[in-house]
């Protein structure tokens, strides 16, 4: 077979299969299981199974599909699927124990920032292509947490990328895992906690869980962007939040915890997806469940003062301590 | 397969929506009583909706006023296919208390295909989960009918 077929099939198989797509679909909606199961458990319910999110995925896909008057039919159909298209492609970039990342290059983490707005985007551009005055409303609020959680998570990708460059910046996952082998993992380094600790407050505000989810506030603006979705679109919407879990704890796993090295070959390839979904799992639990359980919906403006100073000036602080050499 | 899947998940993730027409807040409470912690129906998988889009069971408590009555209507024609509608309380069958009000325009059937009718003034929890639950497997059935 020439080569150039065989390379095809190669990022197919990455992109459709593993790490991509299928990957972390299924990853994402089993986390979302186990944070609503959790979530009962915390109030005392007996909550739904597992398996939950992937029984309303099909409903969804099952229910019919209405498109307003006032909506333009292309993009409010095409905006979920490019949602899901960049979360998968970024878990190529996510190299896993000791594994090289699939698609990986020397400036990863500005890729990954630039992907990680597209779901916010794409959730922007279907809300505004709806025609709804109360997607109207959530659309400004989605800019304002997403301008709000940006800012501490380029001082947390900075604070990372000089502890692992020493005088200058790193920005590719590949080395900074490679330090961390060699190292220890960045989390274990104490002038790296305060920057942890950022990043674990701005994965339930990238992901729109309880006090952060301003833009979806069911309650009062009726769910916001998506206010007239249904269907496939809504399926493919609540499959990106999904995704998105998955894709955040696995980006703090990859860039706090890479140090674990899990051996090569296919079983290092299963252990090391199989230990990425237990840590992910265990960070769903701690940074969105337990703060979900016991926190009320913020306004937009508290959730803006707040990642702007506490969370910023904790990155901040990991910035300057790394800065002078710590 | 798929399609066999899809009308499982039917019964399996019902999400409600919740109108008022003018109840007395009787019903409405023990809606809510449903979905709180005690009796806790999200461990069958429904779900409150925030918008008649995402719906696949309108719930409808009270006797239809004459205020209300436009509303309702076009609200449950926003819901998508399949759905189910349930009413809870003698309300909306008969208009119960409030029959002869100048400002009542029930009952319900006048204006929608009413599937599930949960009796009472108001209807015990259990009462309402059960129809509830009937509205989920009636829901399956439209669904394989759909295809
Ligand atoms: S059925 Fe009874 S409790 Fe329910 S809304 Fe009517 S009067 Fe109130």
């Amino acid at each position: 077979m020439p080569d150039f077929i065989l390379t095809f099939l190669k990022t197919a198989l990455h992109v459709l299969i593993f790490p991509g797509l299928l990957f972390v679909a299924i990853g994402g909606l089993l986390l979302a299981g186990i944070d609503r199961k959790v979530l009962a458990r915390m109030q005392r319910r007996i909550g739904p199974p597992i398996v939950q999110p992937f029984f309303d995925f099909f409903k969804l896909m099952g229910k019919e599909t209405i498109i307003p008057n006032a909506a333009r039919p292309a993009i409010y159909k095409a905006a979920p699927l490019i949602g899901t298209a960049s979360l998968a492609i970024m878990m190529l970039f996510f190299p896993l124990f000791g594994h090289q990342a699939a698609w990986g290059s020397t400036a990863d983490l500005i890729v990954i920032l630039y992907l990680m707005t597209i779901p916010a985007v794409a959730i922007i551009v279907g809300g505004s292509a709806s025609g709804s005055p109360f997607a109207g409303i959530g659309i400004s609020r989605e800019m304002v947490t997403m301008m709000a959680y940006e800012l501490p998570l380029v001082l947390v990708f900075l604070a990372a990328a000089k502890k692992v460059g020493g005088t200058s910046l790193v920005f590719s996952l590949d080395s900074i895992t490679a330090w961390q082998q060699a190292n220890g993992c960045l989390l274990f380094h104490w002038a790296m906690i305060p920057a942890a600790l950022a990043l674990l407050l701005v994965i339930p505000a990238e992901v729109g869980t309880q006090p952060f989810d301003v833009a979806e506030a069911e309650t009062e603006i009726c769910e916001g962007p998506l206010i007239e979705y249904s269907g496939a679109p809504l399926a493919m919407y609540k499959l990106n939040t999904a995704m998105k879990m998955f894709v955040m704890t696995a980006l703090f796993t990859v860039l706090f915890l890479g140090g674990i090295n899990l051996g090569g070959g296919v079983l290092g390839w299963v252990l090391g997806g199989l230990l990425l979904f237990a840590i992910c799992a265990v960070l769903t639990i701690l940074c969105m469940t337990l703060i979900h359980a016991v926190t009320a919906r913020l306004k937009v403006e508290h959730l803006f003062k707040f990642y702007w100073t506490v969370v910023a000036g904790l990155a901040l602080v990991s910035l300057v301590l790394v800065w002078f050499g710590l | 397969m798929f399609q066999k899947l899809i009308a499982k998940s039917m019964m399996k993730s019902p999400w409600l929506y919740h109108i008022n027409t003018g109840s007395c807040n009787g019903c409405d409470i023990e809606l809510v009583a449903c979905l709180t912690p005690r009796y806790d129906v999200e461990r069958y998988g429904f779900k409150l909706a925030g918008t008649p889009r995402h719906a696949d069971i309108v719930v409808v408590s009270g006797p239809i006023t004459t205020q209300s009555r436009d509303r309702l209507v076009r609200t449950l024609e926003q819901v998508p296919e399949p759905r189910c509608v349930v009413t809870i309380g003698s309300c909306p069958q008969s208009g119960n208390v409030f029959k002869g009000s100048y400002s009542i325009e029930g009952p319900l059937e006048k204006y929608c295909h009413v599937d599930v009718a949960i009796a009472g003034c108001t209807p015990k929890p259990e009462a309402i989960i059960e129809g509830l639950y009937k509205a989920a497997q009636i829901l399956q059935k439209k669904r394989e009918a759909m295809k």
